[in-house]
């Protein structure tokens, strides 16, 4: 893997973690007196290697547990905000953990810098361990904390094992260590390259005292502290019993050997796959309190032959709060390349990186040099920097009819709407903290069926939220609801997941005061795939002086924030002391889960289940999916002749004529996505309707520029879109492209108005 | 005149029966379960073993004391989705709770692939309970228990009837904080009681009085799910065995490690989840209990899964959430993990690593094993055991099945080929992959709860655990195997049916942090042993012959996981309380390592917990006297060629039958030992003895 820095907007090098981000070189600059066991063996049976393998995967996952059991952090423990990994003595990933994936992305670069910046001095010796926390050298953001364990057989350091858990509170200006008003790094938590803590077995109180010193919650971090180097401890110590057992040699051959598989099933896999270039364009907006800005962000990727080339050039430059370093950036990438193209090497993804380049845009706001603030960065800039690769993955995997099964339409919350709130709880102590609900997510539509209502996070296969229940005992909030939220989801003819809405109001104390922090609130940050619609978007609703209290005490209690009466006020993205007292409400809805395909293609059934569940409205499923219902929305039948009627009529509206289909079908020579068809026709790559054959123009140029192009407001988009000028001061516009034949619905755009159009696929052909 | 105990286990494929008379002399009987009416099982499994003691049924259950009985009618409701149309009442605004699942995607209950691999999970299709069978209701208590919206009674009113409108033939009732105030679920239980005669109703404090709504919501539909199946089949079981002249209630057997009588089974028809695995560690318990082994690793390994649970310091070890279809929920129960390594569990090759695999994927019952004859087509670890040579292809299940080991080396052949290596170290490499899978559960089980595996004896039963368990008991470094009782081995659960006592378990959450008050924590024990005294007392149980052990689960303020600590009994003053805290920090050390925690934290106690007891008789097993290390001619059959790995190589190796074998008759490795219904693998190096009980050692 070679990651080649490509200033753009700010001139390159060092690339050491100071100023610029640690970018290791291919080969690395280690002590020689640190001596490293490079000896292994290829002859290892496939029972041994089972075996072996087996045991290594489940060190792996048991650190994970290890650390989760032990965690002091509700975002340890309900969002299993950790991860696991296992490098070779040179950092290269065997085993990745399940938990949130991210975190491991950024592992390997901070076990390189480790071995280059730390072998001469102080050293690195057997039973020490490195802390680490700095986003230049590899952290996602300050709470993010690493603990690096080298472990040796005889003297040679044989490998790693690292983990990473999110820690309640590192400092900086606003409890939790979110900082979205920060000014830059100096405001945010304490920033820590690797520093050894443990020292030939010995925790080192000095340096976990000034660890510890920054914290508004020293004993939580303490404690957390306590179970990051359980678990390495016991990782540790089961890797050497596999060593005594089997022989260093086969162990190692065991873990190059995971490593070599995952890399053959990724070349098999890219050998399936087209050469082109995907892209995928999407956009953060409001960078600090007052701004109504908006701020690019470009993704491309290159597949030729067996290589992946990311790059992030066109990216907006760093600013504000919303940064990420480029480790940030990499490890999301990482993440997605995981889920979509290693899920069957069990997230061994050490193979494939030997295959994938990362051409970082130095200065753009997601590869932020220092000392920018990234404190959000796993909320916002690297979620940006997340979706787009799953994008542009799944246009890659969408080329393939097998792959195809593997592609998966944006959920999580593609952009975290924050909660950060503050006061004095009902048992009288101070609190400060986010709501963490959001990370019920959705998941997006698949290439065969629908996505997951409120199925989590996709960064993080393994998460959950707290119940009601422990965020009341733990915050002074009343709940007034927690639902799956009605139309969330993009339509399509498979549907994103439903995210959810909630709302409350405070409970057992006067006051609470509040910092929102989202983007993804104007512009939607879930598109959708091949016709798919997006999802929602995030959504402050605010309302104060409600007759909420007078309501129960008629024993009623509201099931939505429009049954009650008060006085609505909007909700900046980035506000900062907002007061919520006693009978105001504050609620808040999350991003979900982008359709796949054209919603008029949905099975007409599965439209009425939709209504008949509350998972879409009546309106949508007239407007949108185009099916009649007829009935009671409690028990609605679909009326078969009435929908094929409508759903005709919109094909000539789309069209203003009846579709028609072309005279000749040109042979197919390969199905590109859902939509499109690589055909040849007079003589060379053209693209054409994957519905009638339409042809699109030549492969050489950008299929969009072929269709029948209808821009439409972008609250057309989704029923829950708003107007995004109450946020920005940009147009934003959707655009659809169908097919001018038939009228087929290939693909939708969501852009600034101002915006060329996106070359979304770019495919490579000879001719 | 009452002369026997009998314990009764219904299983996927046979109804086990036990009974034992005053003597300790054990009969046994296996009937092929009938999922149509699975109480027809359960009087063929009489009718046989009344048939074997020479008497008539009515004469056994006549002359019986206690009749225990373990089914499998929930789990199988489950499976089949064949559980009652449930409706659920909410608090307004929360009724999406079961649905929502914590945003979790049901993933404890899914395979780690499907984890990984998004297009491969989804949560519960169709679920337990639809949106459509959900009515909200108007009423809110918060944390400290102090009603926010008093309980609207129109809402009610109109949530009943909706609900009964649609169908519904049972109401689960699940509000907010119930826990903290039960009045409001316990108030529309009486409503849906009223307004909806023979619909089957439950509130979850009735159930589950814990903190977290979505894992109590869950317990409650799951109950509501399982509650008129099992009140029926309680019903149809209840006419058969007292038609048959039984004088004493049935007994059911609880996941809780207690058996309760059938009628309050039906109405907490959820704690029969999993009792069957249950009973298998009871009957451990109580067997260790006579050998003096107080820590114990039980094993059971069928044809589908391979199930463990702990006895540990002469108590099973408890859990107090499980899964079930993907829902996690709340439940006290015995600990059992699983996974889906049985003698069914097929074996293949991993192309991409050239790695051998085995499982998950399960030839299961039907087709089952390529040997069994019936379809299956790819080799599984019975065949591979069969064709090692540990399997008598003419006596397995007692001779029921004869099996064909042609057609076994025949489906390892390709698989051979492609590995790279002969059949027969294809079928002996596949052995070794599934016992290191089974030895990595048990370490999960035990490491992860703060035990050491070398502290414990396996026992091994269940009609594949003795083939494997010399081999996954040495990888744990468990300093011997038993496996249990002969013959009776293969019916463990049914045994463990019969050796349990009467038990209630009572939970109260009520959370504070330390320094504890002691007349808060007094009241709280209070109240929740007068419960338990209430219920023995509705069971017939005198006060006098009550047992009562108490609990609560603590944890570190701010910290999400909690540790159950004993508490002992009678009043507690503030030293007692400090006694507590210090247990917790050292139960916390022993479980994650000495070091991990931080005294200089707080702590809190979040749930008490009472487990009222009354002692069952029980069977008493006698010792028979010592015949000698020598086995008898009559023990011994013709060798047999088996496959060792630690040679490499076929060796003719003696085979002994278990019935035969004598108190204290000693069996040198390699040798197998063939019990009816199961086989014991005794390795090169390895040492086997019986012991005055019937029980086969083995020393590792």
């Amino acid at each position: 893997m070679v990651d080649i820095p490509h200033p753009v907007s700010v001139a390159g090098g060092p690339y050491d973690g100071v100023t610029f981000p640690y970018i290791p070189g291919a080969a690395l600059a280690i002590d020689p007196r640190l001596r490293l066991h490079t000896d292994w063996t290829d002859k290892v049976d496939p029972i041994t290697y089972e075996v072996v393998r087996h045991h290594l995967w489940n060190i792996n996952e048991e650190l994970g547990m290890t650390i989760q059991r032990i965690s002091g952090s509700p975002v340890a423990m309900y969002a299993f905000d950790l991860n696991s990994s296992i490098f070779t003595e040179d950092g290269e990933f065997i085993y990745y953990g399940p938990y949130q994936l991210y975190m491991s992305g950024v592992s390997d670069v901070q076990v390189k810098w480790t071995l280059e910046h730390r072998s001469a001095n102080p050293g690195i010796f057997e039973g020490d361990m490195f802390l680490s926390n700095d986003p230049w050298v590899g952290a996602a953001h300050q709470m993010d904390v690493t603990l690096l364990c080298p472990i040796f057989w005889e003297g040679k350091l044989f490998c790693w094992i690292t983990n990473v858990l999110h820690q309640y509170d590192v400092g900086g200006i606003t409890p939790g260590s979110f900082c979205p008003n920060a000014r830059d790094a100096f405001d945010e938590g304490i920033l820590i390259p690797p520093v050894k803590i443990i020292e030939r077995g010995e925790l080192r109180r000095d340096i976990e005292a000034v660890y510890l010193r920054a914290s508004r919650k020293p004993y939580l971090v303490a404690l957390d502290l306590r179970a990051q180097i359980a678990g390495n401890v016991a990782a540790g110590r089961r890797i050497v019993k596999l060593i005594e057992r089997y022989g260093p040699d086969v162990v190692k051959g065991v873990m190059r050997r995971i490593i070599d598989t995952a890399e053959t099933a990724f070349l098999q896999k890219m050998a399936k796959l087209p050469d082109g270039v995907f892209r995928e364009r999407t956009y953060v907006e409001v960078a600090r309190v007052g701004d109504r800005g908006t701020y690019q962000v470009l993704l491309t990727m290159e597949k030729r032959g067996d290589q992946l080339v990311f790059d992030n050039a066109g990216t907006a430059p760093q600013t504000g709060a919303i940064n990420t370093t480029y480790s940030g950036w990499r490890g999301s990438i990482l993440t997605a390349v995981n889920e979509l193209l290693c899920w069957d090497q069990l997230y061994a993804i050490g193979g494939a990186l030997r295959h994938i380049q990362f051409r970082p845009a130095l200065g753009a706001f997601t590869c932020a040099t220092h000392p920018a603030s990234v404190s959000t960065a796993p909320v916002q800039a690297m979620e940006i920097s997340l979706y787009p690769a799953y994008n542009t993955l799944s246009k890659l995997l969408a080329g393939d009819p097998q792959l195809r099964r593997d592609v998966m339409c944006i959920g999580g919350t593609s952009q975290f709407p924050l909660t950060c709130f503050r006061g004095v709880d009902q048992w009288g102590e101070r609190f400060g903290y986010l709501l963490l609900d959001p990370m019920v997510g959705a998941i997006g539509a698949f290439s065969f069926r629908d996505g997951i209502a409120t199925g989590g996070q996709v960064r993080s296969p393994i998460c959950r939220i707290g119940n009601v229940e422990h965020n009341e005992q733990s915050f002074p909030i009343l709940t007034l609801y927690r639902r799956e939220n009605t139309d969330s989801g993009g339509a399509g003819k498979y549907r994103g997941g439903n995210s959810a809405i909630t709302a409350f109001i405070p409970h057992g104390t006067t006051e609470i005061w509040h910092e929102t922090e989202s983007s993804g609130a104007a512009i939607p940050t879930a598109p959708g795939l091949f016709g798919g619609y997006p999802a929602c978007t995030n959504a402050y609703d605010f309302r104060r002086d409600t007759d909420i209290l007078q309501r129960f005490r008629v024993r009623q209690m509201p099931g939505d924030i429009g049954e009650v009466a008060g006085q609505e006020e909007l909700l900046q993205l980035r506000q900062i002391d907002i007061r919520q007292g006693p009978a105001d409400i504050y609620e808040v809805a999350f991003a979900a889960g982008a359709g796949y395909g054209d919603p008029l293609e949905r099975d007409p059934e599965a439209v009425r289940r939709d209504v008949e569940n509350g998972d879409i409205a009546p309106g949508t499923a007239r407007d949108v999916f185009r099916v009649v219902l007829a009935g009671d929305d409690d028990t609605p039948s679909v009326d078969v002749a009435a929908t094929a009627a409508l759903r005709r009529q919109t094909l000539v509206e789309r069209l203003g004529r009846e579709p028609r289909a072309p005279a000749v079908r040109h042979p197919v020579v390969r199905r590109v996505t859902e939509a499109l068809d690589l055909v040849s026709a007079a003589g060379r790559s053209q693209l054409a309707c994957a519905g009638c054959g339409w042809l699109l123009g030549p492969a050489s140029e950008n299929y969009k520029t072929h269709a029948l192009r209808i821009d439409r407001a972008i609250q057309t988009a989704n029923p829950l879109i708003g107007d995004p000028r109450r946020f920005i001061d940009t147009e934003v516009a959707f655009r659809q492209f169908h097919c001018p034949g038939c009228g087929r619905l290939l693909e939708n755009e969501v852009s600034r108005a101002h915006d060329p159009l996106l070359w979304d696929i770019q495919l490579t052909v000879d001719d | 005149m009452s002369d026997f105990i009998v314990g009764i286990d219904t299983g996927g494929t046979f109804t086990d029966c036990v009974v034992i008379d005053l003597d300790g002399r054990i009969s046994t009987a296996k009937a092929p379960s009938t999922p149509r009416d699975f109480s027809q099982g359960v009087l063929d499994s009489l009718d046989l073993v009344a048939s074997g003691l020479g008497l008539t049924t009515e004469a056994l259950l006549r002359r019986t004391a206690r009749l225990a009985l373990g089914t499998t009618v929930g789990t199988n409701a489950l499976l089949q989705r064949r559980g009652a149309r449930v409706g659920l009442i909410t608090t307004r605004g929360h009724r999406d709770v079961i649905h929502i699942m914590r945003g979790a995607r049901g993933v404890p209950g899914l395979s780690s692939e499907a984890v990984l691999h998004f297009p491969e999970s989804n949560k519960p299709d169709p679920p337990l309970v639809p949106k459509t069978l959900i009515a909200e209701v108007s009423e809110r208590v918060d944390c400290k228990g102090e009603v926010v919206v008093e309980l609207n009674e129109e809402d009610t009113r109109a949530a009943i009837e909706r609900l009964v409108a649609k169908g519904v033939e049972a109401i689960a009732i699940c509000f907010l904080w119930s826990f903290k105030h039960p009045d409001h679920e316990r108030r529309v239980k009486a409503m849906a009681e009223r307004l909806a005669p023979g619909v089957f109703v439950c509130c979850s404090v009735d159930l589950v009085p814990r903190w977290g709504e979505y894992e109590r919501t869950a317990a409650t539909v799951i109950n509501a799910y399982l509650g008129p199946v099992t009140a029926a089949y309680m019903d149809r079981v209840g006419r058969r065995v007292h038609g048959a002249s039984l004088a004493t209630p049935v007994q059911v057997m609880q996941c809780g490690g207690g058996v309760v009588p059938a009628a309050q089974a039906a109405r907490r028809a959820f704690l029969t989840l999993d009792s069957g695995p249950v009973a298998g560690v009871l009957a451990s318990q109580y067997l260790g209990q006579i050998l003096g082994q107080k820590h114990v690793i039980a094993t059971d390994m069928g044809g589908t899964s391979f199930d463990v649970g702990l006895v540990y310091d002469g108590a099973p070890v408890a859990s107090y959430q499980s899964v079930v279809n993907q829902y996690e929920y709340f439940v006290p129960r015995i600990d059992i993990r699983s996974i889906g390594s049985g003698g069914g569990s097929v074996i293949w090759l991993d192309e991409a690593s050239g790695s051998l695999r085995v499982g998950p994927l399960s030839a299961g019952a039907e087709p089952g094993p390529v040997c069994y004859g019936r379809g299956g087509r790819e080799p599984t670890v019975t065949d591979a055991a069969l064709v090692l040579g540990y399997l008598d292809p003419d006596n397995f299940l007692g001779g029921r099945l004869r099996l064909s080991r042609e057609a076994a080396l025949a489906s390892f052949e390709p698989l051979a080929s492609r590995v790279g290596l002969g059949v027969v170290e294809t079928a002996s490499g596949a052995c070794r992959v599934v016992e290191h899978q089974m030895a990595d559960l048990i370490r999960k089980v035990t490491v992860q709860k703060g035990y050491d595996p070398r502290d414990f004896v396996v026992f091994a039963y269940g009609g594949a655990g003795p083939v494997h368990a010399s081999v996954y008991a040495r990888e744990l470094g468990a300093h011997s195997v038993i496996v249990p009782l002969g013959g009776v081995c293969s019916l463990w659960s049914a045994l463990g049916a019969a050796s349990a006592d009467l038990l209630h378990i009572h939970e109260f959450v009520d959370i504070q942090a330390n320094p504890f008050d002691p007349g808060r924590v007094n009241a709280a024990f209070r109240a929740l042993e007068d419960q338990g005294i209430a219920q023995l007392r509705e069971d017939a149980v005198e006060r006098t012959a009550a047992r009562i052990a108490r609990s609560v689960d603590m944890r570190y303020k701010g910290q999400i996981n909690e540790v159950e600590v004993a508490v002992p009994d009678g009043a507690l003053d503030a030293p007692a309380l400090e006694v507590l805290v210090a247990d917790f920090h050292r139960r916390y050390e022993s479980l994650y390592g000495s070091g991990a925690g931080f005294r200089e934290a707080r702590v809190e106690i979040v749930t008490y917990r009472v487990r009222t007891s009354a002692v069952s008789p029980k069977p008493r097993l006698q010792p028979a006297p010592d015949q000698g290390p020598a086995p008898g001619p009559d023990a011994r059959a013709e060798t047999r060629p088996v496959y060792w790995a630690e040679s490499g190589d076929f060796e003719a190796t003696p085979i002994f039958l278990g019935e035969r074998l004598r108190a204290g008759n000693r069996v040198k490795g390699p040798a197998v030992i063939q019990v009816p219904a199961t086989t014991i693998v005794v390795h090169p190096g390895q040492a086997a003895q019986v012991d005055p009980y019937g029980n086969v050692l083995i020393a590792l």
